[in-house]
C-alpha cells in the first residue's frame, strides 16, 4: 500500500478534526463542565425524595380535613382547581415532546403549585402542620432551582411569567370552605402526579444523556471514518 | 222566647255594622299599612332584612306602632312564622326589621307580608290593624342547572351544642342523591320537588377545621358538600386572681379554659379585656391566661377587676374586688450571708426588695442538716433581716433557707433563697475509745493499741494525727511520744516488763481531744491460764455474755474478741460497759454462721490496769462439721478390729465437735449389741454406735466372724448435725488358723526353693554323672565283659567314622542344647511342627542316578503342602473318626486316602499328640515295589532311596505290626 500526497493531506485533515473536537468528549474532557448528567440524576434523586416526603404530608393533612378528604377512594369534582396545571398528558404526546419543552412544562408546573402551596401553608392552623408544609415547600423551592440548574446547563432559557398570569391565593368570602377542601384535595392529588411525570421525565433525560463513549464513534463516523 | 232571640241577633246585626261603619271610616281618614316593603336577603346569617315605611302618620310626628309580621316558605299559605315587632314611628321614617332563617334561604322560596296598628294608649281609636302588605317573593338562588347539586349554607358557625339545618337543592331525582354527615349517611326531609333539608341538633365539637356535610348523586361524578364549623362553649375563666410584687405591677392570672378558636380563621380563639371599675380603666390582654396591670403613681387601695372573656357567640366574666396590700406577693429575698461568730453560733442576714416602709414582711427561716429540718425561725422584718444560729456542731455543713410574706396580711409565700454553709472546726470533744492486746514474749510485752476513729459529733473537724505518749511507771523521768497520722487505727509497742502507762489522743487542725489511758502492768493482767474457757451459744441477734459482778475496785468492764478477716488477721472488736454491768448483747454485722468467736471480759480497775476475768467462745450459728474423720485400722484379729482417728482436729469445724458416729453395715440386718440399727430411705440397714466424747478417738469392733468382711464408716457430729457423708471402708477379718498355716508352710516353702535352686547349678554335673547324653562305651561293664570273654582284638567303633546312611528326625517340643536341626517354634493347637528336609548330597541328580547318593523325598509332606496350601492347618470334621480304614480301588486312591487320613487326623491332634513317630521306610530295590509294604527289617543298600515317610497316628502306630501288615496286604 502506497500513500499518495493527496491521501496524507486528507488524513491530516481529518487528524486536525478530531483534535478539534477532542474538548467536546465528555469522557475526555476532565477539567472543564461535567455537563449536565450529574445535575439530571440530583432533580431525579429529588423528586423521589419529594414523593415520598409529600405522601406523609399528604396523609396528614387529609386527616386534618376530615372525612371524606381522607377516605382513600374519594375522588371529587374538580371544581375550583380547575388552574391547577394538569400533570396527566397523553401517553404519545408525551413521547413527543423534546427536552426543552419537557423541562419547560416541569419548572411552570411546579412555580405554579409552590405559588399555590403555600397558600395552604398561610391558612393551615396546627403548628405541626405549619412546619411540615413549610418544610415541603422548601424541598419543592429546591426542585425547581435544580430543574432551572438543568435548564441552563443544557442551554434552555428559563420560561418568564406572563403579566397576570400569577397565580394568587385568595379566597373569597363566598368561597365555600367545602369548596376550598377540595382545591387542597386536588393540589395535593396533583403534585402527586407531577412529581411522579417529573421522575418518568429525569429519567428519561438522563439515559439519554449517559452515553458519553458512543459520542467519540459517532464524531468519527460523521467525518467518514 | 222567640222574641228574645230575634231581638238578640237584630242587636247584634246592628252592632257588627256599626264597627264595619266606622272601620271604613278610620280606614279612610288614617292610612297606617306599611308601604314600600322591600325584603333582602343576607346569606351569611341567612337573614332575611325588610324595609318599609308609613309614610301617613294623622296628626303626629310621632306613633307607637306594633307591626306584624308573616313569612311563610315555598307558597304563601305555607306561613311557617308570625311575628310582632313594635316600635316608635316617625312620620315617612324607614323602618328595618329582620329574620333570621334556620333554613338557608338559598333552599326554598321565602313570603313576606305585614302589618300594622298603632300601639299608644293615647289614641286608643288607631288600635286597629292595617290590611295586610302584599305578599313579597324572595328568591337567592335564581337558577339551577340540570345536574347541578349544591348544598348550604357555606361556612356556618354554630356553637356547641346548638341546631343547624342543612339543605341542598338539586335539579335531579332526589332518591339518587346521597348525603354524609363526616362519615355518616344521613337522610333529610324533601321540602319540594327541588330542596331537601336535614336539621341536625345537639350538634357536636368534632375538629378545629369543621365538620364536612358531603352528598353525591349515585353513579355520576357530581358532588358537592358544605363544611359548618362548630365552636365550643365559652367558659368562664377560672380561678381568677391578682398580686403584687413590687407595687408597680398587678400580675392578674386565671385558668382560661378550653380554647373556642377555630381554624381557616373562622373564629379566633376568645379574647380577655380586664376592667377595673374604680378607675374606669379597660386593658385588652396578650396572653389567655394572664394580664399585667400597671399601677399608677397615685396610690389606689382598692381594685375591683372585671376580666371578660368573649367569642362569637358570648361573654363571660369574673370579677373580684381587693385591697392592694392584701395581695402582696414577695419577691424572694436575696443578698444571703453567713458572719461566723466562733466555732458554732453563725449569724445569718438577708434582704428583701423594697416594698414601701409601710409593709412589714415576717420571714420563715429553715436550718437543715443532713436533709432533715434542725431549726425554725420566724423572723418579722422590713428590708434587713438577721438571725443568729446557735447549738451548732463543729465543721458540718448545713443549708438554710428564707422565705417572706406579709406579716400583716398574709397572701403568700415568696419563693425560697436556699444558701449552704460549713462551722468552722473545734478541738475533738471526746478521748478515742482505745483498747489493746498484750503478748508476753521474751521477757517483754508487745502491746498492740487499737482505737475507733471518732464519731463525726466528736471529731469536730478531721483528723489528722493521734498521739501516743508511752510513760514507764518505774522510771517517770522517761517517756515516749508516737504521732500516728490518720486515718490508722492501732499501732505496736515492744515494752519491757515494767509497768507502763499509756495516753492517746486524736488531733485536728484546731487541737487535741482529751486523753484516754490505758495501764500496762509488770505481769500484763491476761491470766489466762487462771481463766477456764466457757462455751456459750449465740443467737440470730448476737451473743448474750454475762459475767460474775467484780466485788471493789472495778470501774468498767471490757469485753473484746476477734473478728476473722479473709486473711485471717484479727480485727480486734471491744465494748466498754459501766461498773454495774454484769452482762451485754454483743451484736455485729459481722457474725457469721460456721465462724467460732472468742470473748475476753476484762475488769478495770480504778488504776485502769485491765484483768482478764472470764473467757467465752461460741458460735453465732454452728454448722454440720465439714470433714468425717480419717479413720486408721489396728489390731485386726479374726474377731475384733480397732478403729483410731488421733489426727483428726476438732477445733477447726464450724461447731463444737460433741462427740461421733460409727456406721457399721449390718449383716443379715442384724447390728451388735450396743449399735443402733438404722434403716434408711432406700431401705438399707446400718447400725450405728454413737460416742458421745469427742475426746475419744478409738474405737473397738469386737465379737466378728472370722474370715469375713466388714464395711463402716464415722463421722463426728455438732449441734447441727453430722458431717458429710463418706465412702464405707471395707476390712476384712482372718481366719482363726491362719497364722499356724503360715509358720509351717513358709519354711518348707524355703526348704523346696533353696533344693531347686541347688539342684540348677549343679544340674551338669549331675547330668554328666548320671544320664550323659552319650553314655562311654568304654565306661561300659558290658564292654568289660565282652573283652574279657569272648574277643580281646574287639575295639569299639568311634562314631567319628561312621558314614550316616539315615538320619530319623524326631519333633520334640521340649528341645535340649543338643537338638541343632530341629525349628524351635511353639506347637499350637492347631498347628503341625514343619517338616524339615535334609538333604546330605547335593541336590539335582536323578534318583535313578546309580551314584552314590542318598535322596530323601517326602511325599506326605509336599504334597499335603501343595493341597492344602499351608502346614497342616486343616480342619476336620469331628465326627470322622480320625482312624477308620476303608477298602480302597486303587493305590492311588490308598494314597489319597491316607493322605486325606493323615491330614484329618493331624487336624484333630492335640498339640501334645504332633510327637510324631517317623517310621523310616526302606527302599526296596526293585524300583516298581514301592507300594509293596515292607516286612523285613531296613538293609543298608549303596544306592538307596528314601520314598514316602508316612506319619501314623498313634493310634495305628499302636499297632502291632503283623496285624498292620496283614491288613495291608488284605487290601492290596
Amino acid at each position: 500500500m502506497d500513500l499518495r500526497a493527496g491521501d496524507s493531506w486528507g488524513m491530516l485533515a481529518c487528524l486536525c478534526t478530531v483534535l478539534w473536537h477532542l474538548p467536546a468528549v465528555p469522557a475526555l474532557n476532565r477539567t472543564g463542565d461535567p455537563g449536565p448528567g450529574p445535575s439530571i440524576q440530583k432533580t431525579y434523586d429529588l423528586t423521589r425524595y419529594l414523593e415520598h416526603q409529600l405522601r406523609s404530608l399528604a396523609g396528614t393533612y387529609l386527616n386534618y380535613l376530615g372525612p371524606p378528604f381522607n377516605e382513600p377512594d374519594f375522588n371529587p369534582p374538580r371544581l375550583g382547581a380547575e388552574t391547577l396545571p394538569r400533570a396527566t398528558v397523553n401517553l404519545e404526546v408525551w413521547r413527543s415532546l423534546n427536552d426543552k419543552l419537557r423541562l419547560t412544562q416541569n419548572y411552570e408546573a411546579y412555580s405554579h403549585l409552590l405559588c399555590y402551596l403555600r397558600g395552604l401553608n398561610r391558612q393551615a392552623a396546627t403548628a405541626e402542620l405549619r412546619r411540615s408544609l413549610a418544610h415541603f415547600c422548601t424541598s419543592l423551592q429546591g426542585l425547581l432551582g435544580s430543574i432551572a440548574g438543568v435548564m441552563a446547563a443544557l442551554g434552555y432559557p428559563l420560561p418568564q411569567p406572563l403579566p397576570g398570569t400569577e397565580p394568587t391565593w385568595a379566597p373569597g368570602p363566598a368561597h365555600s370552605d367545602f369548596l376550598q377542601k377540595m382545591d387542597d384535595f386536588w393540589l395535593l392529588k396533583e403534585l402527586q402526579t407531577w412529581l411522579w411525570r417529573s421522575a418518568k421525565d429525569f429519567n428519561r433525560l438522563k439515559k439519554k444523556m449517559q452515553p458519553p463513549a458512543a459520542a467519540v464513534t459517532l464524531h468519527l463516523e460523521a467525518h467518514g471514518f | 222566647m222567640a222574641f228574645f232571640a230575634v231581638f238578640q241577633k237584630t242587636l247584634l246585626l246592628a252592632f257588627l255594622s256599626w264597627r264595619t261603619f266606622q272601620s271604613e271610616v278610620l280606614a279612610e281618614y288614617v292610612s297606617l299599612t306599611p308601604e314600600s316593603l322591600k325584603v333582602s336577603t343576607n346569606s351569611t346569617c341567612q337573614c332575611l332584612q325588610l324595609q318599609w315605611s308609613i309614610h301617613e302618620l294623622p296628626h303626629h310626628q310621632e306613633l307607637k306602632m306594633l307591626f306584624q309580621m308573616e313569612i311563610s316558605r315555598v307558597k304563601p299559605s305555607n306561613v311557617i312564622w308570625v311575628g310582632n315587632y313594635s316600635t316608635t314611628v316617625k312620620r315617612d321614617q324607614v323602618l328595618h326589621w329582620s329574620w333570621e332563617s334556620e333554613l338557608p334561604l338559598e333552599c326554598a322560596t321565602h313570603f313576606v307580608r305585614i302589618q300594622s296598628r298603632a300601639d299608644d294608649a293615647k289614641f286608643p281609636e288607631l288600635s286597629i290593624w292595617s290590611n295586610w302588605s302584599s305578599w313579597e317573593e324572595v328568591h337567592v338562588q335564581h337558577s339551577l342547572g340540570p345536574n347541578t347539586l349544591l348544598v348550604f349554607p357555606k361556612n356556618k358557625l354554630v356553637e356547641e351544642g346548638s341546631s343547624i339545618t342543612i339543605c341542598y337543592i338539586s335539579g335531579i331525582n332526589h332518591n339518587n342523591i346521597t348525603c354524609y354527615l363526616h362519615d355518616k349517611l344521613i337522610y333529610g326531609v324533601q321540602l319540594d320537588s327541588k330542596a331537601s333539608a336535614f336539621k341536625l341538633n345537639n350538634v357536636p365539637f368534632i375538629r378545629k377545621s369543621g365538620t364536612n356535610f358531603f352528598c353525591e348523586v349515585n353513579q355520576t361524578d357530581i358532588k358537592s358538600g358544605a363544611t359548618f364549623f362548630v365552636s365550643k362553649v365559652l367558659e368562664e375563666p377560672k380561678n381568677f386572681s391578682c398580686e403584687t410584687q413590687d407595687f408597680k405591677t398587678l400580675k392578674c392570672t386565671w385558668y382560661p379554659g378550653v380554647d373556642t378558636g377555630l381554624d381557616w380563621n373562622i373564629q379566633p380563639s376568645q379574647s380577655y379585656t380586664l376592667f377595673e371599675s374604680f378607675s374606669g380603666k379597660k386593658q385588652n390582654c396578650k396572653h389567655k391566661n394572664s394580664c399585667n396591670w400597671k399601677i399608677t403613681q397615685d396610690v389606689q387601695e382598692t381594685y375591683n377587676f372585671t376580666l371578660t372573656a368573649a367569642n362569637y357567640f358570648r361573654k363571660r366574666s369574673a370579677n373580684i374586688i381587693f385591697n392592694l396590700t392584701h395581695r402582696v406577693h414577695p419577691m424572694a429575698p436575696h443578698s444571703v450571708r453567713f458572719q461566723r461568730l466562733g466555732a458554732t453560733p453563725v449569724l445569718m442576714s438577708w434582704k428583701v426588695h423594697a416594698l414601701g416602709n409601710y409593709l412589714t414582711l415576717q420571714c420563715q427561716v429553715e436550718l437543715q442538716g443532713d436533709g432533715e429540718v434542725i431549726q425554725q425561725h420566724s423572723v418579722d422584718m422590713k428590708v434587713n433581716g438577721k438571725l443568729l444560729f446557735g447549738e451548732l456542731v463543729p465543721d458540718t455543713e448545713y443549708m438554710a433557707r428564707v422565705r417572706c410574706a406579709n406579716a400583716k396580711h398574709f397572701w403568700k409565700w415568696s419563693e425560697w433563697t436556699v444558701e449552704n454553709f460549713t462551722t468552722p472546726e473545734a478541738a475533738p470533744s471526746e478521748a478515742p475509745d482505745v483498747w489493746r492486746t498484750v503478748k508476753s514474749e521474751n521477757r517483754s510485752h508487745i502491746v498492740t493499741l487499737f482505737w475507733k476513729p471518732l464519731s463525726k459529733l466528736h471529731a469536730n473537724g478531721k483528723i489528722l494525727f493521734y498521739n501516743v505518749v508511752v510513760e514507764n511507771l518505774d522510771k517517770p523521768s522517761t517517756s515516749e511520744l508516737h504521732a500516728i497520722p490518720a486515718p490508722a487505727r492501732g499501732m505496736k509497742l515492744t515494752l519491757d516488763q515494767c509497768s507502763y502507762r499509756i495516753h492517746i489522743t486524736a488531733n485536728n487542725s484546731v487541737g487535741t481531744s482529751p486523753a484516754s489511758v490505758i495501764i500496762v502492768p509488770e505481769d500484763s493482767g491476761n491470766r489466762t491460764e487462771e481463766v477456764e474457757e466457757e462455751r456459750i451459744i449465740g443467737k440470730e441477734d448476737g451473743f448474750f455474755i454475762s459475767w460474775k459482778p467484780q466485788s471493789g475496785d472495778v470501774i468498767s468492764y471490757v469485753v473484746d474478741w476477734c473478728e476473722p478477716h479473709q486473711d485471717l488477721f484479727c480485727n480486734l472488736q471491744w465494748k466498754k460497759l459501766g461498773p454495774n454491768t454484769t452482762f451485754s448483747l454483743i451484736s455485729s454485722d459481722t457474725f457469721r454462721p460456721g465462724v467460732r468467736y472468742n470473748f475476753r471480759i476484762y475488769g478495770i480497775s480504778t488504776k485502769k490496769t485491765a484483768y482478764l476475768l472470764e473467757y467465752k467462745t461460741g458460735y453465732s450459728q454452728e454448722l454440720a462439721p465439714l470433714d468425717s474423720p480419717q479413720v486408721a485400722i489396728a489390731n485386726l484379729t479374726s474377731r475384733s478390729f480397732a478403729m483410731t482417728w488421733k489426727d483428726y482436729s476438732t477445733e477447726s469445724q464450724p461447731g463444737f465437735i460433741q462427740g461421733y458416729r460409727v456406721y457399721l453395715k449390718a449383716r443379715a440386718r442384724q447390728c451388735h449389741p450396743g449399735f443402733e440399727k438404722v434403716v434408711l430411705s432406700d431401705d438399707s440397714v446400718y447400725c450405728k454406735y454413737t460416742i458421745d466424747d469427742p475426746r475419744k478417738k478409738t474405737f473397738v469392733v469386737e465379737n466378728l466372724q472370722p474370715e469375713s468382711s466388714y464395711e463402716f464408716f464415722v463421722t463426728s457430729y455438732t449441734g447441727a448435725g453430722e458431717g458429710p457423708n463418706g465412702t464405707f471402708t471395707e476390712v476384712t477379718t482372718p481366719d482363726e488358723h491362719s497364722h499356724m498355716m503360715i509358720l509351717i508352710i513358709l519354711p518348707m516353702i524355703l526348704g523346696v526353693l533353696l533344693t531347686m535352686l541347688s539342684c540348677y547349678w549343679k544340674s551338669d554335673w549331675v547330668k554328666e554323672k548320671c544320664y550323659p547324653d552319650i553314655p562311654d562305651p568304654y565306661k561300659s561293664s558290658i564292654l568289660s565283659l565282652i573283652k574279657s570273654k569272648e574277643n580281646p582284638h574287639l575295639t569299639i567303633m568311634s562314631v567319628k567314622d561312621c558314614i550316616p546312611d539315615a538320619i530319623e528326625v524326631i519333633n520334640k517340643p521340649e528341645g535340649t542344647k543338643t537338638q541343632l536341626l530341629e525349628t524351635r517354634k511353639p506347637v499350637t493347637e492347631n498347628e503341625v511342627t514343619k517338616p524339615v528336609y535334609l538333604y546330605l548330597l547335593p541336590e539335582g541328580k536323578d534318583s535313578s542316578d546309580p551314584g552314590p547318593c542318598i535322596c530323601f523325598e517326602n511325599f506326605t509332606y509336599n504334597q499335603s503342602a501343595t493341597d492344602s496350601g499351608s502346614c497342616g492347618h486343616v480342619s476336620v470334621p469331628l465326627e470322622e473318626p480320625p482312624c477308620q480304614l476303608g477298602l480302597l480301588p486303587s493305590p492311588n486312591n490308598l494314597l489319597k486316602t491316607l493322605e486325606k487320613n493323615y491330614m484329618n487326623s493331624l487336624g484333630e491332634m492335640p498339640a501334645e499328640e504332633t510327637s510324631l513317630s517317623y517310621v523310616s521306610q526302606l527302599a526296596s530295590p526293585i524300583p516298581g515295589d514301592k507300594d509293596s509294604l515292607p516286612t523285613n527289617p531296613p538293609v543298608p543298600a549303596h544306592c538307596s532311596e528314601y520314598k514316602m515317610q508316612m506319619a501314623v497316628p498313634p493310634c495305628l502306630a499302636s499297632l502291632p505290626l503283623n496285624e498292620n501288615s496283614s491288613h495291608s496286604s488284605m487290601t492290596l
